[in-house]
């Protein structure tokens, strides 16, 4: 995965998004590994195209898909919710989280981080546990643990999040 | 982190208050020493320490197939 270069792609393609799932919670502090990264998009015509323009140059194809199956990426393939392959990793858009809502209820519970010097919005961790806990799935059950008790280690420690901000 | 902070940090990882989230965590078998230590990272380094984890768990599972295929 090259997330510098997949956010870079969107940031300057001016798409409004939101970094979600397993990105998110590693962003937060998390140790736990993912493959793959997920963002909550707004979802209207402008931003759709926006992101897919951004992301074309990088070979989007339908994940588990067989190798040369034609396919045509365009808007209407990231309104369709599709799990993509890209030159940049696996990537998947989603105009709603489960427990959350759409566009803007993702954006309410998100936070801003600097990330390779862009001020991404990402999913908090209050907001990763809501999302985690309405999927309700039972591989997230370590997930939501392991995020309850960090969410309480940064009341307790009063720690500022995130943190620390040498770059 | 402060030192003050990182003393906080530690003891609540290693005896969390009864009845808590982390102590829950700590039931379930949770490391939260490396989130911990995640922590002490900038966000900008924490992201590149999940673009090599996810590189290296494509090559793990890349090989795992490979594997599987041969006869």
């Amino acid at each position: 995965v090259n997330l510098e270069e997949a956010l870079r792609a969107l940031y300057d393609g001016g798409a409004e998004f939101v970094v979600i799932g397993g990105a998110a919670m590693q962003m937060q502090g998390s140790a736990r590994l993912t493959e793959d990264l997920d963002f909550c998009y707004l979802r209207n015509q402008k931003n759709i195209e926006r992101l897919a323009n951004a992301l074309a140059p990088f070979h989007p194809r339908l994940r588990g898909a067989p190798e040369g199956l034609p396919f045509l990426f365009d808007a209407a393939t990231i309104e369709r919710g599709a799990n993509l392959l890209t030159d940049l990793g696996a990537i998947a858009f989603l105009a709603d989280v489960p427990g959350l809502g759409g566009y803007e209820a993702v954006e309410k519970e998100a936070e801003t981080i600097n990330l390779f010097g862009l001020n991404q919005r990402v999913l908090s961790i209050a907001g990763l546990i809501k999302a985690k806990k309405a999927a309700a799935r039972i591989k997230d059950r370590e997930a939501i643990t392991e995020l309850e008790a960090m969410l309480e280690y940064r009341e307790k420690t009063g720690l500022k999040w995130p943190q620390p901000s040498r770059d | 982190m402060t030192p003050e902070q990182e003393k906080l940090a530690l003891e609540l990882i290693r005896n969390p208050p009864p009845g808590s989230d982390l102590a829950a965590a700590k039931e379930y078998g949770i490391d939260l020493t490396l989130p911990h230590e995640n922590l002490k990272l900038t966000p900008t380094e924490r992201a590149r320490k999940f673009e090599q984890g996810a590189r290296a768990m494509r090559e793990m599972r890349l090989a795992g197939e490979r594997h599987r295929a041969q006869p």
